[in-house]
């Protein structure tokens, strides 16, 4: 299958600009400066299809259009690399191996907005992949590709990488707009939506780290191309984090709307040493369950939505009969509960009662009626909280209990997981 | 433009000034209603009356939606939407009580409820809580809580309630608290201060002082009264009294001359409290600490409850009548044997309007005295208030809530967040909201610095010189409006220093910087000048006036736009029914009217001269009510000797003072809260304030005594309070101002600057930011914050002189001196020294010359 | 002063790209915590000083990130990941096989300060689960032979630093 984010995944210099270039790296952006205007930018763009990789999904050149244009102030790209949630690990990959694509992808966007200050929100612990990102931008720099004038189009851009500190929720845009302020990273309400006033009250886009990997690609081989991949919705290719219970765990790219199979038996060897599968999480951990029937879903927005999941960020984490469920959940909802920055009340109290909650079923301290009360708390949460991370730490606690309600039963009334649990370490 | 903080500030668009606001139409819980552009869902539906439970929102903070408390339904919205974010559309349908709203709003409550101690019986905000109201109504009466609840303990947290103390006067317990982060949007947003944060996450958050450090700013108190719940609460206040059992009654404070409105809370015995009661004209609702703690003077075991009479040299306790018919005696004595020229009367500037017309009519009317004045703080130097450019700004017709408007607003010699507590959070947030530009210019650095361009720091006793610089820039530059180039060239040659390089030099500030000040201020459509105390208190303010004058017509500034603000909380109101020697032509002919009488024709003397008169034998008998001069006027040494050359003193006040104790009948003195009456605050505005308590029976207000001593002289004022009421609103109705001529042009001449050889430091006096006047120190929760004087000094100078912090110094002037603690300031640098006036025990007016302010030289105290 | 002439220039030259002096407070912890190795109200006041933002934002922001400790930890600080992908594939027991190993319960420093082990939510190593970060370094694929040698590599390493 035809690769664009990993192509050159084996080259150990393909995070080199030389390297890079002689890959047919910036070729794109210079064909852009010759021979678009801004909006002709954006209109290939939309008409690609591409679609956010964060995990909503959105089209990426209609959340472009939304930018308003002369209004005396900057406006402003945040490039989203704080790839955070639980089995996503792909946008890593394009910063250690392929810096210069973000970077590449980041100069096209930048011009088509009107942007002349970018920055790459990478997570605090990604201090290596952010020094790479970093190592390539002064490449860039050096090379005049990025600053005044750059190819001697007049066109100014600057980039800064912005680490993290720690906090899941800075991948949430208006979180990551205040951690870059310097802030804590405090979701915020909407409107005002950043694309009006976002990043110091100044329009802004927010975009992933591959979406925006994905451009050059587009304007390289054009959009017939693009579109050839993937589906009519859901076009172009996606990498997968293949996570859990499998024998090749690895990030594999392939063409939106390939079956979620082929990614986890053919590219991941299987369910791990043979045991049998329970249930698969698909597009990272607030995304709710698929089951094993479901296992042919095709891996595109509508496919996985129609399937009841979401495909999120691509994260697949696959999950085998060795498992408590009840136990899998706790490991998720103790994460959201850490996560939640404290700004609303439903997230900030309701995913810390969630927490106990299912803590204490796993503890074998359930109640009768604690199923009951959980999913009458999620309905309290769902729907009412600032941003998605509310939403997100509901999805798969609604999403357990629906398929594996018998497990926390059974925990409740006695005290100890209904199935015969291994979690081996080697 | 960045703010203190880092945070982007707004950018003015003077063209939506004074537009039309465009309608719009939605239709909440079935009926329809037109409301401003802009306006949210939540006021939308609490203009038709519909309640909508808040927590978090706060009517005066940018809406940051976070207690999800008032969702509501909006058709076509995928979701529920909240009300005090939710802008009003066309078309909008909202229903505030869908049975999916009203379990929203349940879990909200079960939510904040989970954690909560549940601790009524013992919490101070009983009665009074957001909390417990919005849980009333939605009836939650059964708990899911299984779990321990979380306490937040540290080690400071006292084992009783998990209560801990985080400043001065304020207690936090975080089991309380339900987040919704109003108290630091208050301290950041709104006054611009940061010893207040939030900490860790999730429900983890906790809200405390800034680590290792209390909330301690000027307006803290804010925070506990717009608490939602019993986190935070004022030791003030709690466990005093219930809030349900307290009477409320409609009060000022009485201190400064904003006019901050406030509640006083209080039972039968004595005041309880003070809480804003919001003004949006004056302090949109915030008030600053001395208007918040400040009314606990008046309950101070140390009030004065009897007269005293001096016998043989010494004070003793004596009866009302014994002391009223001596004073009569005496008075009468006096004006038949004297004359009533040697009769003189100096009344404080927080007493009521009403009080200050009535002793302006009995020595006017009946004494037929003009030698009476209300001027006599430490700002008042001598012989510099009566003329025509100085009382022309000093009435200029300014209003608080028009700053908004401005886009430039210059402030000029002022610690403005001391002097005028209100108009500095309005210009905090003209700055903030609305882009207004702010440039400062004072002799130390002071706190408006995080929001001025250009904070401009001149040598001391250069205001003049400095005024003159911004002249020449002006005419130098023809930034000039309404003149020709010949009068420009004329007003040059008015100014001394006679260049704007001299000038700079001479006040040690960049010619560029003058000259930007200069186009910035021609340039602003809407430009403010307002002058503070620094201005006031300088040498030669009335040159400095002039100088004002000249600037605010040679840039057509509008004449509310320039003033010299005044600084007491009735100083407008004494200044507007006449309370000086010499009145306006207006004022003069008012009083005849209403009096039917002529005015006595003696020139008069004002305050400088009452006391210089004193000294010489020219004035005998002396009638001070409710002020100190003793204490607070420019060199106490020559005060003292004027106020002992006295045949007769009689003071009335609160408490025994410096000045008092020079006296041969002092009275027992009502307080504001004893008393119904009003004060014109700043702006002129004439606020009503209402009794709250009865004074002790010793006591009698200052309308009594005037009464009772106009009585015993037959000299009846036959005004009964309603008549009086009456007639002041009447007086200061008909105050009349000559607008500033705009073709009028002063000269503007820098004084010489005597040297100073051996005392080379320049010292300021004036109030600490937590005190004010000299009654503050009778109320503790003020002495809290600052218990004692001191001497605030650079850290480079106290280095430069081997003086650690907080040890003593000495300071030495040609009149005095003193010895204190040092402080260090990051405001100060280089030569400028401070020490408050408002401890008794300092007599730091010793310090200060009436000529030219405090001239001293300090040392180390050895260590003994 | 706390904080190295190298550290304060870093975070300077780092303010300087962005807009607003405030952007720099993260870049100025985490340089701060490169260098220190945690965060505390010292480190706070120094960078509010360098940076000119006030010390409350300073230490708002500094204590709603969690990737930096808070107080005193050993040279190197281990991080290992506990969330679900690395659960699934042994993290519970490899936390265990790690205590048992380094003689230390969660949270806790060896005597010879050399290792603080505490546990943390996802870092972004899921397909290459167990993992664990290591100050600045991911370590990931574990298993029992691999710790031994990373904990052994690291020992030796302190010892050669030590001499």
């Amino acid at each position: 299958m035809e690769q664009v984010f990993l192509k050159y995944i084996d080259d150990p210099n393909q995070h080199k600009i030389d390297t890079y270039i002689e890959h047919g790296g910036y070729q794109a952006i210079q064909k852009v400066f010759k021979e678009y205007q801004p909006t002709e930018v954006i209109d290939t763009v939309k008409a690609s299809g591409v679609r956010g990789r964060g995990g909503a999904g959105f089209p990426a050149g209609l959340k472009w259009s939304f930018v308003p244009q002369n209004t005396g102030k900057p406006i402003y790209l945040a490039c989203n690399g704080d790839e955070s949630e639980p089995g996503t690990c792909k946008d890593r990959v394009i910063m250690e191996n392929n810096p210069h694509l973000i970077i590449e992808g980041i100069m096209i966007c930048c011009y088509a907005i009107n942007a002349h200050h970018a920055f790459i929100y990478i997570r605090g612990e990604f201090a290596h992949p952010a020094a790479r990102v970093e190592a390539a931008i002064n490449e860039a720099y050096a090379k005049g590709y990025l600053g005044k004038n750059i190819f001697g189009t007049g066109f100014d851009l600057d980039i800064i990488v912005h680490t993290g500190g720690g906090a899941y929720i800075c991948g949430e845009e208006t979180s990551l707009l205040s951690s870059i302020e310097g802030s804590r990273g405090n979701a915020r309400i909407r409107p005002p939506f950043p694309a009006v006033e976002g990043l110091y009250k100044c329009p802004t886009v927010i975009n992933n780290v591959e979406t925006l990997s994905s451009l050059p690609s587009i304007f390289n081989n054009g959009v017939e191309w693009y579109r050839s991949h993937g589906t009519e919705k859901s076009p172009g290719t996606k990498i997968f984090s293949l996570s859990g219970n499998v024998n090749k765990p690895g990030n594999y790219e392939v063409d939106l709307g390939t079956p979620l199979s082929y990614v986890i038996n053919d590219l991941g060897g299987g369910i791990q040493n043979g045991h049998k599968l329970k249930a698969i999480i698909p597009g990272g951990s607030s995304t709710p369950l698929l089951m094993p029937d479901q296992i042919d879903t095709p891996l595109d927005y509508e496919a996985v939505a129609e399937a009841g999941s979401m495909l999120g960020s691509g994260a697949i984490i696959v999950i085998d009969e060795r498992s408590c469920m009840v136990w899998v959940l706790m490991k998720l909802i103790n994460f959201y509960a850490h996560e939640s920055c404290g700004r609303c009340t439903p997230c900030r109290e309701g995913t810390a009662w969630l927490k106990q909650l299912i803590n204490r079923i796993e503890n074998g301290d359930g109640q009768p009626g604690d199923i009951e009360l959980i999913l009458d708390v999620c309905d309290n949460i769902m729907g009412r909280t600032i941003c998605p991370l509310g939403d997100a730490a509901v999805m798969p606690v609604r999403s357990f209990i629906q398929h594996f309600r018998d497990e926390f039963e059974y925990h409740i009334e006695h005290k100890k997981c209904k199935v015969e649990t291994d979690y081996p370490f080697v | 433009m960045q703010g203190r903080n880092g945070l982007p500030v707004c950018v003015k668009n003077m063209s939506d000034n004074g537009k039309e606001k465009e309608q719009v139409t939605l239709t909440i819980d079935g009926k329809e209603i037109s409301v401003d552009k802009g306006t949210t869902v939540l006021d939308a539906a609490t203009l038709m009356g519909i309640h909508i439970p808040t927590f978090c929102w706060h009517p005066k903070l940018d809406s940051i939606g976070a207690c999800r408390m008032c969702l509501v339904d909006v058709e076509k919205f995928p979701k529920p939407a909240v009300a005090c974010a939710t802008e009003a559309m066309p078309g909008m349908i909202v229903r505030t009580d869908t049975d999916e709203i009203v379990k929203a709003r349940r879990g909200v409550l079960e939510f904040m409820l989970l954690n909560h101690p549940l601790d009524c019986p013992t919490c101070d905000k009983g009665g009074e809580c957001d909390l417990q109201d919005n849980v009333f109504h939605y009836g939650i009466d059964k708990s899911r809580q299984a779990f321990t609840r979380r306490r937040v303990i540290d080690d400071q947290t006292t084992d009783a309630f998990d209560d801990k103390r985080i400043g001065p006067e304020i207690i936090r317990n975080m089991n309380r608290c339900v987040t919704c982060y109003k108290c630091i949007r208050f301290n950041k947003e709104i006054a611009g201060e940061y010893d207040l944060g939030a900490y860790e996450r999730g429900n983890h958050t906790v809200i405390d002082a800034a680590p290792g450090e209390q909330i301690d700013n000027f307006y803290s108190g804010n925070v506990v009264e717009i608490c939602p719940v019993g986190a935070l609460t004022n030791t003030d206040w709690r466990y005093k009294i219930r809030n349900w059992k307290a009477k409320q009654t409609l009060s000022l404070c009485s201190h400064d001359a904003d006019g901050q409105n406030i509640m006083l809370w209080h039972d039968q015995r004595q005041l309880w409290r003070a809480t804003s009661r919001r003004n949006d004209d004056i302090d949109d609702g915030w008030i600053c600490n001395i208007a918040r703690y400040g009314y606990q003077y008046i309950n101070s075991p140390d009030r004065l409850k009897t007269p005293l009479i001096k016998k043989e040299g010494k004070q003793v306790p004596a009866s009302w009548d014994e002391a009223i018919s001596l004073i009569s005696k005496r008075f009468k004595e006096i004006k038949d044997s004297k004359g009533s020229v040697c009769l003189a009367g100096l009344i404080g500037g927080n007493q009521s309007v009403e009080t200050a017309y009535l002793f302006n009519k009995f020595f006017r009317n009946k004494l037929h005295t003009n030698n009476l004045d209300y001027r006599l703080e430490y700002i008042d130097l001598k012989g510099s208030d009566e003329t025509e450019a100085y009382n022309c700004l000093y009435r200029a017709p300014f209003t608080i809530a028009d700053l908004e408007q401005a886009d430039v607003v210059f402030v000029f010699g002022s610690n403005f967040i001391k002097d005028h507590p209100a108009i500095n959070l309005r210009l905090r947030k003209a700055y903030r909201k609305f882009g207004t530009k702010v440039y400062t210019a004072n002799p130390v650095e002071t706190k408006s610095a995080d929001i001025s361009l250009d904070e401009m720091i001149y040598s001391p006793d250069t205001e003049t010189a400095f005024i003159a610089g911004l002249i020449h820039a002006i005419i130098d530059n023809k930034y000039y409006k309404n003149i020709d180039e010949t009068k420009a060239a004329e007003v040059k040659t008015m100014l001394a220093p006679a260049t704007l390089d001299e000038a700079a030099r001479l006040c040690g500030i960049e010619q560029e910087r003058i000259v930007n000040l200069a186009k910035v201020l021609s340039e602003a459509n809407n430009p403010y000048i307002l002058a503070g105390d620094y201005f006031v208190a300088s040498a030669k303010r009335h040159r400095t006036a002039n100088g004002m004058y000249d600037l605010a017509n040679l840039l057509g500034i509008k004449d509310s736009n320039a003033i010299i603000l005044a600084s007491q909380a009735n100083s407008m109101g004494a200044d507007r029914v006449g309370v000086r020697p010499r009145l306006t032509e207006n004022l003069k002919k008012t009083l005849i009217d209403k009096w039917g009488e002529e005015l006595p024709e003696s020139p008069g003397s004002n305050t400088s001269q009452i006391l210089n008169n004193s000294l010489d034998e020219e004035i005998d008998g002396l009638f001070i009510l409710g002020a100190n001069p003793a204490m607070r006027y420019p060199d106490g040494p020559f005060v003292n000797s004027a106020l002992d050359k006295l045949d007769f003193l009689v003071v009335a006040d609160l408490f025994e003072t410096a000045t008092s104790a020079k006296a041969d009948v002092v009275l027992p003195l009502a307080g504001w809260a004893e008393q119904s009456g009003a004060y014109v605050n700043v702006e002129g505005r004439y606020q009503k304030f209402e009794k709250a308590q009865d004074a002790d029976k010793g006591i009698k207000s200052g309308i009594e005594i005037i009464h009772s001593i106009a009585r015993a002289m037959d000299l009846s004022l036959n005004l009964d309070n309603a008549a009086l009421m009456h007639e002041t609103k009447d007086i200061v109705d008909a105050f009349e101002r000559e607008a500033r001529d705009e073709a009028k042009f002063f000269e503007v001449k820098q004084a010489q600057i005597p040297e100073h050889d051996n005392y080379p430091y320049r010292l300021l006096v004036g109030n600490d930011i937590h005190h004010f006047g000299y009654v503050t120190e009778h109320c503790p929760s003020l002495m809290r914050f600052t218990p004692e004087p001191y001497l605030e000094i650079s850290p480079n100078l106290a280095e430069k002189l081997g003086i650690d912090e907080e040890t003593l110094v000495r300071i030495e002037s040609t009149t005095g001196k003193l010895v204190l603690k040092a402080r260090f300031s990051e405001y100060f640098e280089g030569d400028v020294l401070f020490i408050p006036n408002n401890f008794s025990a300092t007599e730091v007016t010793g310090l200060v010359s009436r000529e030219g302010g405090g001239w001293v030289k300090i040392e180390k105290l050895d260590d003994k | 002063m706390i904080l190295k002439e190298s550290t304060i220039k870093e975070i300077k030259t780092r303010m300087e790209r962005y807009p607003s002096r405030r952007s720099a407070i993260l870049p100025a912890l985490t340089a701060a915590y490169r260098q220190v190795g945690h965060l505390d109200n010292a480190v706070y006041k120094e960078i509010s000083r360098v940076i000119e933002i006030p010390y409350v934002e300073i230490a708002e922001a500094a204590t709603f990130y969690t990737m930096f400790p808070k107080h005193e930890v050993g040279k190197y600080l281990i991080q290992v990941c506990h969330n679900i992908s690395c659960s699934l594939r042994g993290a519970d027991n490899m936390l265990i096989y790690m205590q048992e190993k380094l003689g230390i319960k969660m949270g806790e420093t060896t005597d010879d300060n050399l290792f603080t082990l505490i546990s943390v939510e996802c870092l972004g190593g899921c397909s290459a689960a167990p993992m664990m970060q290591i100050n600045q370094d991911y370590y990931e694929d574990l298993s029992r032979e691999k710790i031994d040698t990373i904990f052994a590599d690291l020992r030796a390493k302190a010892e050669e630093e030590g001499k």
